[in-house]
């Protein structure tokens, strides 16, 4: 056989496997393949796209509120709408939008950037996201019948328990949070395991990119955070439609028990929503810069050292509580020290760009804004460690800037380099240089404008979620100019949805890699194939993309064959063994509608208590759909691998 | 050296590692926990040892542990340095990062413990 005929077979027969790999990982084009996908890119951007739509609604929330108090003794707004629309547009940022797209984020990327196929547990994927979409419009449902939450976003009790909270709206948050708590729940147990056993083979965790160990500690953090918010919510309802006393000091309850466990979850949950963002600016910088991250093994200390110190400051929100003094001291030598961590991610950032090429695009310059923001918020961030600061500000608009500094500045401005940074691999178009840059220069001066003067305000004494203020207290000035870079920060983020989406219609198409980036996802075709890797990418450095060896094995010509995906070891990414993967199934959809069932059931109750009947018919659905889930695959010994 | 690499990646290495978090850990929780509980209480001592006591021993046990764990990340980042000049496999290249990331870490949960304990030494329980 000629050179040529043998290399003309060579192509043919991977020609051939190529077309059986796209068999058995493409999706069906039908209805049921919509529902029953378990693709971790399809859910990723799924996840993407309803944390944007919350987004939406809980930034419309938002601009009803600064319109309301744009000027003194304002009347657009009821106390009672006021309440409403506050404790929404919070509850919805921190738990419907932040979390949520980067677990979108980390859902498309997460297998791309460790060459894998598929997350650990695809169905288990797809479920975490059905929950997600069911609870959060279960929340936003209760809004538009006037039953929205309306205790703050941390709904402190007493006023939260009865008999000071009379309606539903309490119980849509409770049970709404104990039902979107199922979701991210799921969705970090995945992360863990993708990461911990699906790694390329090579990819030892110094070889692991910092994306990749930002979405870890962060899957930790929820694991371990998680629960005590759970339980808090859990004990609220029962407080509430089941007279236990947890909360209730007259009986035996504590108040402050609520503080303490919303707290335990509530600052890693800052973390939870920034570290993500911050791996996604180490992503960047180094396609921008030409270089990679420097300090690589301090940028991981910093990941590590925050996941565990976040969750050894809670009681910094609580210095106004009457705690004994000496308490405080080890949340303020805690609240301070975790500024070097930070800090440590800061500087490595400003060093990488120092000693790179600079190439200025859209993504960069939102990473550049992330890094003014951020620090600004972490300023402030230090101020209220100290506790005699802290208690002078407390409750004033003062921790609403500060806020708003670390979380739109720490996670936002990131998330939006991000999508810009990623566009070409979600969509396979390139987005339009010039609109993004007039949306970024408007989030920018928006933001600040917005943000800013309530640094003032609330120096000034203005407390937080008064619905309206009379005139002449100094504060309208700073309100005024609050609303107007509220309004400018609107028009730059609808300036960004509309580049998306001509992006998406109009966009040129995008080459694999078009930032020269050096991680394993500009490998793949953009977008990905439905089995991202055909042959299983062998690592040999940091940056696989920039080392020719990495490259080379890329092209190899073995794909990996059936719908099988490989696990290697956890702390030096050595081949281990194959795994069969699960189809495509209905199964998790059903399961996430048992528990809405579950859920309305016990809202509806309040008004009918019959309906507990309702409640009690979505856990036989639970059960039989888990069941189902569980039940063994008939398939010989062999066949069998990890199941879903 | 292959010796060495072993010893480096069992328990001792992850101690090096994560010993200081653990022992921060514990000492917040102890002495944060027992000065709220007992202050809460009404008591000034836990079956007749002070407050001040307890929480003192919350801080100078965490923090010899760490100081243990920063010593043993010491030794072994330099044996790791040492090793990955005959052997660059990607296996001593991860122990030698994961002992400067103990390293580093310890210092730092060190100096919160010490920042922490200071106040003991100022300040009265219960105050």
């Amino acid at each position: 056989m000629s050179v040529d005929t043998e290399e003309q077979s060579r192509s043919t027969s991977r020609d051939e496997a190529l077309a059986e790999l796209e068999r058995d990982w493409g999706e069906r084009p039908s209805l049921r393949g919509w529902f029953s996908t378990v693709d971790h890119k399809r859910i990723g951007r799924r996840y993407m796209v309803t944390a944007g739509i919350f987004f939406i609604l809980a930034g419309t929330d938002a601009m009803i509120l600064r319109t309301q108090l744009a000027r003194p003794n304002a009347t657009l707004l009821s106390p009672e709408m006021y309440d409403q629309l506050f404790t929404m547009h919070g509850t919805a940022m921190i738990f419907l939008f932040s979390t949520p797209m980067f677990f979108g984020f980390g859902n498309f990327l997460v297998p791309l950037l460790i060459g894998a196929r598929d997350m650990a547990f695809p169905r288990l994927n797809a479920f975490g996201y059905w929950v997600f979409v069911c609870a959060g419009t279960v929340m936003f449902t209760s809004q538009l019948v006037g039953r929205a939450p309306d205790g703050g976003w941390f709904g402190y009790v007493p006023l939260t328990d009865t008999p000071y909270s009379t309606g539903v709206n309490l119980d849509v948050y409770s049970l709404g949070l104990l039902f979107l708590g199922v979701s991210t729940t799921a969705g970090a147990i995945n992360f863990i395991v993708t990461v911990v056993k699906m790694r390329a083979p090579g990819m030892s965790l110094n070889r692991m990119p910092l994306f990749v160990w930002a979405i870890v500690g962060t899957s930790f953090m929820v694991i371990f955070a998680l629960p005590a918010l759970n339980l808090a919510n859990a004990m609220l309802f029962l407080d509430r439609r089941f007279g236990a006393h947890f909360f209730d000091p007259g009986h035996g309850g504590s108040t402050l028990l609520w503080q303490h466990l919303f707290w335990i979850f509530g600052h890693p949950d800052v973390y939870i929503i920034v570290m993500p963002a911050l791996g996604i600016v180490s992503a960047v910088l180094p396609a921008f810069c030409r270089r990679g991250v420097v300090a690589y093994p301090l940028m991981v200390l910093a990941i590590v050292t925050i996941s565990i110190i976040s969750f050894g400051v809670w009681v910094h929100h609580m210095f106004a509580t009457g705690l004994p003094q000496l308490s405080y001291s080890f949340f303020s030598a805690a609240s301070t020290l975790i500024t070097i961590p930070s800090g440590i991610q800061i500087f490595a950032w400003l060093f990488t760009m120092l000693r790179g090429r600079i190439v200025v695009r859209t993504p960069f310059l939102f990473v550049v804004g992330f890094i003014v923001t951020f620090v600004l918020g972490g300023f402030t961030g230090v101020m209220f460690a100290i506790t005699a600061f802290d208690q002078q500000v407390t409750d004033s608009y003062f921790v609403v800037a500060h806020f708003h500094y670390v979380l739109f500045g720490g996670a936002v401005f990131p998330m939006l380099a991000g999508i810009y940074f990623w566009l070409p691999k979600f969509t396979g178009r390139m987005y339009a240089e010039r609109l993004s840059r007039w949306a970024f220069w408007l989030v920018f001066l928006g933001f600040n404008t917005t943000f800013m003067p309530m640094h003032v305000s609330g120096l000034l004494g203005m407390p937080r979620r008064i619905y309206t203020y009379p005139g002449g207290l100094g504060w309208d000035i700073w309100n005024l100019i609050s609303t107007v870079g509220a309004y400018i920060l609107a028009v730059g983020l609808l300036l960004v949805l509309i580049g998306v989406v001509h992006a998406v219609r109009r966009g040129a198409p995008a080459p694999d890699d078009p930032w020269q980036g050096d991680t394993l996802e500009w490998g793949t075709t953009s977008p990905p194939r439905p089995y991202n890797f055909a042959p299983v990418p062998q690592v040999h450095s940091l940056h696989p993309m920039w080392d020719e060896r990495t490259t080379g094995a890329l092209a190899i010509d073995e794909p990996l064959p059936d719908h099988r995906a490989m696990t290697t070891s956890e702390l030096d990414g050595r081949e281990e063994g194959v795994i069969e993967m699960p189809e495509a199934s209905l199964l998790p959809l059903a399961v996430a509608a048992g528990i809405l069932v579950v859920v309305l059931g016990l809202l509806w109750a309040w008004y009918w208590t019959g309906w507990y009947w309702f409640a009690g018919a979505g856990a036989l659905l639970i059960f039989g759909a888990v069941a189902r889930w569980l039940w063994p695959p008939e398939r010989t010994p062999e066949e069998a691998g990890v199941a879903s | 050296m292959p010796t060495q690499t072993r010893r480096a990646g069992g328990f001792l290495l992850w101690f090096a590692v994560l010993g200081g978090a653990l022992a921060w850990t514990v000492h917040l929780f102890v002495a944060w926990g027992v000065d709220e509980l007992t202050c809460r209480a009404g008591n000034t001592s836990v079956g007749g040892v002070p407050v001040r006591g307890i929480v003192g021993a919350g801080v100078a046990v965490p923090a010899l542990v760490t100081i243990a764990a920063l010593l043993l990340a010491w030794r072994g980042w330099r044996r790791a340095t040492a090793a990955k000049r005959d052997d660059d496999s990607p296996r001593m290249e991860r122990t030698g990062m994961l002992l400067l990331i103990g390293l580093c870490a310890d210092v730092l949960f060190l100096a919160i413990i010490l920042a922490g304990g200071a106040a003991v030494l100022v300040l009265s329980p219960c105050q």
